[in-house]
């Protein structure tokens, strides 16, 4: 079993910071996440951890020895791509045993961790069959499987499930994330979008612009996010923008005590549509609106309402709506935002306040 | 702390290589034509007196002006052939396109100075043609002069202009024409607004080919135009004339020439600069079926152009098996030639062989390596050498010829006169295509094949054997044979090289054309066609994509 800690880690491509000084402890046998827009460093950090490219600065240790000054094809991590990189001249089978091959194992044992690999990712009895009779779905289990073959110390997998269609994402991701948990496998995965990392992982690792925003396990992540940027990246945030006068929070006319905020400033207020109540009162303590309704999007098992307030436009989310949503447009109501599920966001971004006692 | 590692690889080790092949083969060679350019005959000192007389001495500025014509003709002329041909063969149901891409190909494969020399068979001042016309009364004047040079370039060149617009043709989405026509355009105009714009690339590319292989030519105008001299001809007479040779101005002309080359290419990527179109190719455009006397119209003008094109290479095969008697064809057929051919001059066949197969094989490894530094090793060192090995494509044979004899003349470097010269003219001249088209083929294999074999325990270089190499080999191999066929038909730098013992087939077929022997041209060429049609062949079943393969 295989823990990996990243100490000081740095890139710069010119004068552009690609990594900033990154620091991370992944636990053995951790599904890890990287998190974040394109150009936020995770594929970097991901390539640089399998030995693609190189740091500036900074250590890559994997089971308290330093991989980062052997070359890649000696790390031992295992990698699934992309774009698949199935070798299409060879069979699945020999693609499955190509890096069996190049640790010159007994032939008998390739056989049975071809075959053991094969039916793990459930595509045994096509051994014999060549990659570009194969479909997208089908490509990426073959890189599974030829990366789990070598029993490697660590799996990266970079964006692996991006170029399929909606349906077979979750359907790999589920094999994905139970091939993971079965063999006990330290993973790294890097994603861009959050419904996937929410899903999968142990942990999250939000990016952006090199940096690491906030590490946390998804729930963390989505309930309690630390930045404003991963409030923002993962799932859906209505930011009201309002001032913070020695404890009191204004949010256009209103003006309320919000719990933890001592400071003064400019400030914005965090909140999901699912927390906002539409029409009634909240048992805490509440920041109340009036609304337009602007637009009603229904989606079946919910519906999103946009709402012109004085405070700015708001999106709330309504579980199983009522069947005259449409009628509600046009309509005035009253809104109310419960301080509890709100959070408090600096000009920096960081976290005033996490709203909740 | 700053750990900046220098990695010393097998990769360093070729750059190395390749900017010592691109300097000694290239740029020292060519910078003794500068030199020459520069130097006065006489005194041996600095001056500029070549390039005022060439643009003092009307003799040289009518060659400046002659090349230009012979470009432009050409240019125009293959154009005009191969986009109509192009267009008809994409846009409606033509019978027998296969022939029709075949014959193309014939006239495509066929040593450039055999046009010349078949249409004077057939046009010349003894011409089959000519003197049937003049027994029933028809009196037409012989095809020497600028006409027959203009000619058998847009003959020879049409087909390049064929095979690149109809890719560029098949590979319009057929959305856009229809967006076009539901937005009421009517089709003759959307043709000019919106089908024209979006091959412009595809055109001017084959547009500037074209051009930059007639102005390179030697071999046309020399046997079919007479007095109609260009600047490639004018070099090569005064370089090689032993009385009023004067390898100065020679050098002054190559220069010109090699300048006026680079302008063209230039212009062209600043035309293009912005004409690049993406377009994802939903619908491929459909073939229009079409009947009456529209059909008979394009059947026939498809069928003129191509049978037009591949005519020389069917009457030279024709005429290798006529009874000649010196220089005269006889009634009758027999074999006379190739007996004479067999008993005479077998060592160009051998000479060629060996020569193109050297070279070959040293075109192949260099280029394969060079190909891939240039795709997967981006850097300055490498954006340079990608550049530096577009020279070629602008520096005519007879030229690179001179540069080697002038070069390659003293120990320890002293060449001239063996066949190692005409190989490492024939290597250097043909290098650039196959390192870009190695290049080409790279970016169809994703780096990340790569990057899969070594994360699964390769090193970088067995990752490349063993993934990348496996999947390029038959675009190699197709590169090759390629590269084999130019090789065995080049003239211009192996004329200037040659020596009795080194003479290759299209110098002893130039030197049968000039003497008159028609009759072992005729041989000798159908023997070189064949070599060149079974190459090509091959070629066309490695690549699997046909006309690609050429291009």
């Amino acid at each position: 079993m295989a823990e990996l800690r990243i100490q000081g880690l740095a890139k710069s491509y010119r004068d552009v910071r690609v990594l900033e000084s990154i620091d991370l402890t992944i636990a053995s046998g951790e599904f890890f996440t990287l998190l974040g827009p394109s150009g936020c460093g995770k594929t970097t950090l991901l390539r640089t951890i399998a030995g693609f490219q190189h740091q500036d600065r900074g250590e890559i240790v994997v089971k308290g020895e330093r991989i980062d000054l052997k070359p890649a094809h000696k790390r031992d991590i295992g990698m699934v791509f992309q774009d698949y990189a199935v070798f299409p001249h060879l069979t699945v089978a020999e693609n499955v045993a190509f890096g069996l091959k190049a640790r010159s194992l007994p032939k008998s044992e390739i056989e049975t961790r071809v075959a053991e690999s094969l039916k793990m990712v459930r595509l045994d009895g096509y051994q014999s069959r060549l990659p570009a009779e194969m479909s997208g779905g089908q490509q990426q289990r073959i890189g599974l499987a030829r990366a789990m073959a070598i029993r490697p110390t660590l799996l990266l997998m970079d964006e692996p499930l991006s170029n399929l269609d909606a349906k077979l994402r979750i359907e790999l991701r589920e094999d994905i994330r139970d091939i993971q948990r079965r063999l006990g496998i330290t993973t790294i995965y890097v994603t861009h979008d959050q419904e996937e990392a929410l899903a999968v992982s142990d942990r999250i690792c939000v990016m952006d612009k090199g940096r690491v925003e906030q590490i946390g396990t998804p729930f963390e992540i989505y309930r309690h996010p630390v930045r404003r940027f991963a409030a923002g990246f993962v799932g859906t945030m209505n930011f009201i923008s309002g001032t913070l006068k020695a404890g009191q929070l204004l949010i256009g006319s209103r003006s309320v005590h919000f719990p933890g905020a001592d400071g003064t400033g400019p400030v914005e207020l965090a909140i999901r549509p699912e927390n906002v109540i539409l029409s009634g009162s909240s048992p805490g303590a509440a920041i109340p609106l009036r609304g337009e309704v602007r637009k009603v999007t229904f989606l079946g098992r919910e519906a999103h309402y946009t709402l012109g307030t004085e405070a700015g436009e708001i999106i709330a989310q309504a579980m199983d709506p009522s069947a005259d949503f449409i009628a509600m447009e046009g309509q005035t109501i009253d809104i109310v935002l419960p301080i509890a599920k709100a959070a408090l966001f600096d000009a920096n971004g960081d976290l005033v306040s996490a709203g909740r006692p | 702390m700053m750990t900046k590692r220098i990695r010393f690889e097998l990769w360093t080790c070729v750059l190395i290589a390749a900017w010592a092949i691109v300097f000694l083969l290239l740029i020292w060679p060519l910078s003794s034509i500068l030199k020459a350019s520069l130097i006065d005959n006489e005194t041996g000192t600095f001056s500029l007196v070549h390039y005022v007389e060439i643009f003092t001495l009307k003799a040289y500025q009518r060659a400046i002006g002659n090349t230009f014509l012979a470009g432009l003709g050409g240019m125009a002329g293959a154009l005009i052939l191969g986009v109509t041909l192009a267009f008809i063969t994409t846009r409606f149901r033509i019978f027998g396109r296969a022939l029709i891409q075949t014959l193309a190909v014939v006239a495509l494969v066929s040593p450039p100075f055999i046009g010349a020399y078949a249409w004077i068979v057939l046009f010349g001042a003894s011409g089959v043609v000519r003197k049937a016309l003049s027994s029933i009364g028809l009196s037409i004047p012989p095809i020497y002069g600028a006409a027959g040079v203009i000619l058998v370039f847009s003959l020879k060149f049409f087909p390049h202009v064929f095979l690149i617009t109809s890719g560029a043709l098949a590979a319009i989405n057929r959305s856009v024409e229809e967006a076009a026509e539901s937005l009421g355009v009517p089709p003759w105009k959307r043709l000019f607004i919106v089908t024209f714009p979006l091959i412009l690339p595809a055109i001017s590319v084959s547009a500037l080919l074209t051009f930059v292989l007639s102005i390179a030519d030697f071999g046309t105008p020399r046997i079919i135009g007479r007095d109609f001299n260009v600047l490639a001809t004018e070099a090569f007479n005064l370089f090689s004339s032993e009385v009023g040779g004067n390898p100065g101005m020679a050098s002054a002309l190559s220069v010109v020439l090699i300048v006026l080359s680079m302008i063209v290419v230039l212009a062209q990527r600043w035309m293009l600069r912005k004409n690049v179109y993406y377009s994802n190719l939903i619908k491929k455009p459909e073939r229009q079926r079409v009947r009456g006397l529209k059909a008979t119209g394009l059947h026939i003008l498809a069928y003129t152009i191509v049978l037009l094109g591949a005519l020389p290479a069917l009457i030279v095969v024709l005429f290798s098996f006529r009874r000649t008697s010196g220089p005269v064809f006889q009634p009758g057929f027999s074999l006379q030639s190739y007996e004479k051919v067999i008993s005479t001059v077998s060592d160009p066949i051998w000479n060629t062989l060996n020569f193109s197969f050297a070279a070959v094989i040293a075109i192949v490894i260099s280029g394969t390596l060079i190909g891939y530094l240039i795709s997967r090793r981006p850097s300055v060192a490498t954006g340079s050498l990608d550049a530096l090995l577009m020279i070629p494509y602008v520096v005519p044979g007879i030229v690179m010829g001179i540069a080697f004899i002038t070069r390659f003349n003293d120990p320890p470097l002293a060449f001239t006169g063996t066949g190692f010269i005409i190989i490492l003219a024939v290597y250097i001249r043909r290098l650039p295509y196959s390192a870009r088209s190695v290049a080409a083929a790279l970016k169809q294999v994703g780096p990340s094949l790569e990057d899969a074999a070594v994360s699964l325990g390769y090193s970088p270089g067995k990752a490349f054997l063993k993934v990348t190499v496996p999947l390029i080999a038959p675009g190699i191999l197709a590169g090759a044979l390629m590269s084999f066929v130019t090789a065995m038909n080049e003239l211009s730098s192996s004329l200037v090289l040659y020596v009795g013992r080194t003479i290759t087939m299209p110098v002893r077929i130039y030197l049968s054309v000039m003497d008159g022997e028609y009759g072992t041209a005729s041989a000798l060429s159908t023997i070189l066609l064949t070599m060149t049609v079974i190459a090509v062949y091959g070629a066309f079943h490695l690549s699997g994509r046909k006309e690609s393969a050429l291009l």
